[in-house]
Order: C-alpha cells, then sequence, then structure tokens
C-alpha cells in the first residue's frame, strides 16, 4: 500500500520478486463433489504480510478455497503448502490459521472477553498472560468498555470487530476473512475497511479475504485474484486489475466498462487498433495480449476516460461522433450516454467540477467522443 | 378494555383449573375424616350465615401435616420418590441426549420422519404401553428368553417388580419430553460456532463441550423439569412395574385416598408434594432472571 511516487525502494511487491518464498502455495488444487468442479487445477502463491484477495461472483470457488485454507475441505487432487509444509494432514485446530466467519460465529453463551480468551485458553497459556493479551486485543479493535457484554448486547460493527480480534488474538500466521464486512452498512463498510488495512498493517499478519464487492476488494486489498467457475481468470494489483485487465471477463467484473467490438486492424508490441465500425477511424489502444490481424476482438476503455467535447476536436485521437440519449445526474459527477451513429451506445463520465446550471451539453445535442491511446485495453473477443 | 379482556382469559383459566381445584384440595387437607358422603368434616352450610362460616372456620387444624410427620412412611415415601425420579432424569438425559443430538446432525430430508418416530407412541393408550413392559421384563418374558437363548445368563434376571423396572417404565415413558426440548435447542444452533471452536483449537470432543452443550442448557432444563415433575407423583409405573418394595409418594396417595377413604390426609400428603415441587421451581426460576437482568 505504499505509495510508488514517494517511497520507491518500500514497495511491497514480493511476487515481483524471484527469490521471495511465499507463504501459501496452491499447486494444482482441484476439489470436486461429486460432478461438481469448485475448484479447477488451481495454482497461486500467496506471500507473507499480504492482503490478498479472493473475489468474484457466488459460486465462482473462493469460499472453498477459503475453507480449504483453514483446514475444513480437503484437496480432490494437488497440494496446499503453508511455509513450505504439506497441510492436507493437518486438522484445522492445529493450523497457524484463524478464521474470521461471515456469520462471526461468535459464542453466544460467552462475554467479548471470554470469546477472545477462548482460542489463548486451549493453548493452556498461563491465566496472567491470556488476560494480558485480551487486553491487548480489546484496546485494538477500542472495544475495552465492552469486555463484560455479550454478544447480543453489542451492536452489528462491534460484533464485527469482536470476531476479528478473536481470529488474531492467537497471532496466526495467516487470518482468513469470509465477507467480512457483508452484514455492516455501506457507511460503517468503508469506515470498517480502513481499519482493517490499519490493523493489518499494525500487526503484519497475512490476510485472505473473500469478497463479492470488487470495491471493497479494491480498497483493501495488495492483490486481488478476479475468480470464475473455480479458476483464477487474472491475480494482479487493484491499479493493474482496472487499468489493464487481460480479458473481457475482468474488465466487466471490475467497476464500469464500454465494450466495443471490431476486428483487429494492427498490432504491434503492445499497442493495437481496431476497426470498429464503417466509415469510422479505428480505435488504438495497449494490449497486453498477443493479437492476430483480423482476429475479433474487444476494446475495453472505462467511462471516466473519456473527454466530450461539443465540436470535433483536433489533435485527438480516438475520435468517435454521436448524440447525448441519456443523462444521469450524480451528484460528484454525471454519465452521459451517447449513441453512435451504427447505434452503440457508449457511456462518459464527467467529474462535475462545475455547479450544474453551467452544464453545456444537453440530450439530443450532437458530441464527440475522446480517448488517449493508453486508455483503452484491447482485448480477445 | 380488549387488552384487560385478552389478558384475563389465560388468568381465569388458571384460576378455574388451577387456583381453584388447589384451594378445594388445601380445605379437605385442613379438615377431619368422617363416615358421611363427602368422607370429612367440617362443611361450609352457608344457610346458617355467619356462624356457619364462623363454626366451619374453626373445624380446619393442621392435625393432618403433623400426622404426617409421625408417620415415618410418609417422609420415607417422599424421599423414595425424589430419589427414584431424580436417577430416573438422569438416565432420561443420558439416552435422550444422544438421540436429540443425533436427530438435529440427521440430514433435512430425514427430521420430520425421526420426529414422527418420537412421537409415534403416543398413539398408543400409556397402560397399554407400561402393562407391555411386563410381558418384556417377567422371569418368563421376551427379555430373559431372548438372552437365555443366547446362553449370555443362565438363569433369568429378575427386573420386573424391582426399582430396575421402574426406571426403565419412566425413561420409557418419558423420553419424548427429555427429547423434544433438547432437539429444538440443538437444531438451533448455528453450525459455524463448531467450525469457530475448532478453528480456534478446540478438537471436536472440546467443541461440543464447550460450545454444543452449554447452548443446549435450556432444552436439557426444560426437558429435565419435564421428565421430574411427572416421576415424582407417579402411580402407574411403580404400581404395574414396582415391586412392594417400591415405596413412591403417589403410590401412597392411591392408598389413602381409595384403600382408607381417608380424604383429609391424602389431601394433605397431595399438598406437600405440590410444594415440594413448586418451591425448587420458584427458586430457580427466580435465579434464572436474576442473571438474564445482570447481563443487561
Amino acid at each position: 500500500m505504499s505509495d510508488a511516487a514517494t517511497a520507491p525502494v518500500s514497495v511491497f511487491a514480493p511476487w515481483e520478486d524471484p527469490q521471495a518464498k511465499p507463504l501459501i502455495q496452491f499447486q494444482n488444487v482441484t476439489k470436486r463433489w461429486g460432478d461438481f468442479t469448485a475448484i479447477d487445477d488451481l495454482s497461486i502463491d500467496i506471500y507473507t504480510k499480504e492482503f490478498f484477495a479472493l473475489l468474484g461472483p457466488s459460486g465462482c470457488g473462493k469460499t472453498t478455497m477459503m475453507r480449504m485454507l483453514a483446514g475444513f475441505e480437503t484437496p480432490t487432487e494437488g497440494k496446499i503448502l503453508i511455509d513450505g509444509q504439506d497441510v492436507a494432514a493437518i486438522p484445522p485446530n492445529k493450523r497457524a490459521v484463524n478464521m474470521m466467519f461471515q456469520s462471526y460465529a461468535l459464542f453466544p453463551h460467552l462475554s467479548v472477553a471470554e470469546n477472545i480468551a477462548f482460542g489463548l485458553k486451549r493453548d493452556k497459556l498461563p491465566k496472567d498472560q491470556i488476560a494480558a493479551r485480551v487486553e491487548e486485543m480489546l484496546t485494538l479493535v477500542q472495544l475495552n468498555k465492552f469486555a463484560n457484554r455479550k454478544p447480543h448486547q453489542i451492536s452489528g460493527g462491534q460484533r464485527q470487530r469482536v470476531a476479528l480480534a478473536r481470529s488474531l488474538a492467537k497471532a496466526p500466521k495467516l487470518l482468513l476473512l469470509d465477507e467480512p464486512l457483508g452484514a455492516l452498512d455501506k457507511k460503517l463498510r468503508q469506515d470498517t475497511q480502513f481499519e482493517l488495512m490499519d490493523i493489518q498493517e499494525k500487526t503484519g499478519t497475512t490476510f485472505v479475504i473473500v469478497t463479492h464487492d470488487q470495491e471493497e476488494a479494491m480498497t483493501v486489498a495488495s492483490r486481488i485474484a478476479v475468480m470464475d467457475h473455480g479458476q483464477i481468470i487474472q491475480v494482479d494489483t487493484p491499479s493493474k486489475i482496472y487499468e489493464e485487465p487481460k480479458s473481457v471477463y475482468v474488465a466487466d467484473f471490475i467497476g464500469d466498462v464500454n465494450l466495443i467490438k471490431g476486428k483487429v486492424s494492427h498490432y504491434d508490441d503492445g499497442h493495437a487498433a481496431i476497426s470498429w465500425a464503417e466509415g469510422q477511424p479505428e480505435l488504438k489502444g495497449i494490449s497486453p495480449l498477443s493479437l492476430t490481424l483480423g482476429s475479433e476482438a474487444t476494446l475495453a476503455v472505462r467511462p471516466e476516460k473519456l473527454s466530450i467535447y461539443t465540436s470535433r476536436p483536433k489533435d485527438q485521437t480516438n475520435v468517435i461522433k454521436g448524440k447525448v440519449l441519456d443523462i444521469a445526474y450524480l451528484g460528484n459527477m454525471s454519465t452521459y450516454v451517447i449513441e453512435t451513429p451504427t447505434g452503440e451506445h457508449i457511456k462518459a463520465q464527467i467529474a462535475n467540477t462545475r455547479r450544474i446550471q453551467r452544464r453545456q451539453i444537453t440530450w439530443e445535442d450532437k458530441v464527440w467522443l475522446s480517448f488517449t491511446e493508453t486508455a483503452g485495453v484491447v482485448l480477445d473477443r | 378494555m380488549k387488552r384487560l379482556a385478552l389478558i384475563s382469559v389465560p388468568y381465569l383459566w388458571l384460576l378455574a383449573l388451577f387456583l381453584v381445584p388447589f384451594l378445594i384440595v388445601l380445605k379437605i387437607s385442613l379438615s377431619d375424616t368422617a363416615l358421611s358422603i363427602p368422607p370429612y368434616t367440617p362443611t361450609l352450610d352457608l344457610s346458617e350465615g355467619w356462624a356457619g362460616v364462623k363454626e366451619w372456620w374453626a373445624g380446619l387444624d393442621m392435625e393432618n401435616f403433623w400426622w404426617l410427620t409421625s408417620d415415618d412412611l410418609y417422609w420415607k415415601a417422599y424421599l423414595s420418590s425424589l430419589k427414584i425420579a431424580i436417577i430416573s432424569t438422569i438416565l432420561t438425559l443420558l439416552v435422550g441426549y444422544p438421540i436429540a443430538y443425533g436427530m438435529s446432525r440427521a440430514p433435512d430430508e430425514w427430521r420430520p420422519t425421526l420426529m414422527m418416530l418420537i412421537i409415534l407412541p403416543f398413539w398408543t393408550s400409556f397402560l397399554i404401553r407400561v402393562y407391555s413392559w411386563k410381558a418384556i421384563l417377567s422371569n418368563e418374558g421376551l427379555l430373559n428368553q431372548l438372552l437365555m437363548n443366547l446362553g449370555i445368563i443362565q438363569e433369568p434376571l429378575i427386573i420386573l417388580n424391582t426399582n430396575v423396572a421402574v426406571y426403565i417404565g419412566i425413561v420409557y415413558t418419558y423420553l419424548p419430553f427429555m427429547v423434544l426440548p433438547i432437539y429444538s435447542a440443538l437444531e438451533r444452533l448455528d453450525e459455524s460456532l463448531l467450525e469457530a471452536a475448532e478453528d480456534l483449537g478446540c478438537s471436536r470432543f472440546t467443541a461440543f463441550w464447550l460450545v454444543t452443550f452449554p447452548l443446549s442448557k435450556q432444552g436439557i432444563i426444560a426437558g429435565s423439569f419435564l421428565v421430574f415433575i411427572p416421576a415424582m407423583g407417579e402411580f402407574v409405573i411403580p404400581a404395574l412395574l414396582g415391586g412392594s418394595k417400591t415405596l413412591m409418594i403417589g403410590k401412597v396417595l392411591w392408598e389413602e385416598f381409595f384403600s382408607n377413604r381417608d380424604w383429609p390426609v391424602a389431601s394433605a400428603v397431595a399438598v406437600i408434594l405440590l410444594l415440594l415441587l413448586i418451591i425448587p421451581i420458584v427458586l430457580f426460576q427466580r435465579n434464572e432472571e436474576k442473571q438474564r437482568e445482570a447481563e443487561k
């Protein structure tokens, strides 16, 4: 999470370092239930101190991966290594891995402090040591005042923090978080995301989080694995996932995107162009893939990367003509839906830096859109 | 007004079917036995007005309760009933808990069937079911025949007409009352709590002991009361399966009423039995309430 521009030395990117030893290794892991394949020949390395997000729609296998790490499921094929050790034979209660459950799974008959102490007591630690650790955890999540309350006597957000404190109390090598913020309302969720990042940094624990909320994954994670049908589609940093998706699925899953279909008309070393409509100039973009000329391709470009002009812009590439079909005012920005002469709809987002009365563009106006050569990504199909 | 009417229904029910009968029994227990119909004096004669009420009141005394203390038959019967009720409640719990646990862990589609099997015995008369145990437990009964044919025993086991037969009868009869409340407590248990316990370092067994068991406490308490209370005053089971040595207060009560026709003493026995049952329950509930209040 360190900023590359201000501190280039301390960029946290162990996945780029060939010397770095991963904490977790999935080696060709497959998990099947009868005919159903939940995880399909999946391999991935996760490094110490990472905040790793497994992102995907429900049923994509992300929860199964997490449960295999916790020890509640075993792979049908392949190996899972933690710290270089095959964990297949290690039961959940013997793993240096703790999990924060989606339902929090707080013990209703125990107080907040007793919940946090639960795991420590199993390790048969001396009493004063347990008390000190519980106090430390309560301070970490700022719940000292509620130590003697029962779970049903505190709010949802507080319960979430108790669950976090309980799973961190044993100082696990790896903390698994299963949709940790799913039950919280939006405002609280945003605050808690930052709190989570803070705690992750403070404790130096490796976090693996499962979520279907792409915004949450983008906010907290050092790397995101986008999953679908038991496979990892792409693993990258949030900015790479957003700016340089390697497939239409990823581009479409994360955020808002315009997908313009066409044929590859030009390709050389990371740059590509597509011809997309009769009589329209080709559109240029970057491409992480190797494409063949003439094959079908899709240009993905984010709405906020587009500019709108009321007259044909000069000296601009990727100019598209159209008329305003719809305007959605979102407060901080407005989304314009532009219809091209060929009938395609393209979204453009413009920040509302001025007051709305001064808007120059309105419905049915003729406008020109443009974006830079590096704004769009040309992808397979 | 409407609300008052609605609230008053259960209270009227309790008044008519619990408090009034209790007061009648209490009154009889304070009377003296007599050769008349009804077999006790005094009876309230309102035709004589205020003087009649006065006379009636003067005729009531605690004599029968003193009588209960003078003969050791009664307190021995109370103690013996208490012992049998406690032991059979524990036995029912030991048998019922695993059944309830198994039911709550069974696949969803099996549960209605299992529930049906638990309730099914109620479709036959209680009396017939207890009576049929005689055929199973007697010296020439099914159990002894089976064991002897298998060569496990040479001499028949003497079970019928002993306390063991009474325990078997009570456990068999009251098992559903233990199973159902425990099952309903276990069924509500969130599976992820057990996973969380395991994740935090518990073995399966400690997870059960530290999570499942305490969370089914309410069901255990409810089930135990449902077995203990009727077992304490049980009459049919000891009468049919127990021997002459099986001393239970229900039997004493029956003898006083029907053999001796001593209604006042029988009523006194019943009043004491009621107090013995009510006092611990009230104390227990008050304790529970205090605990709940302390948590708030």
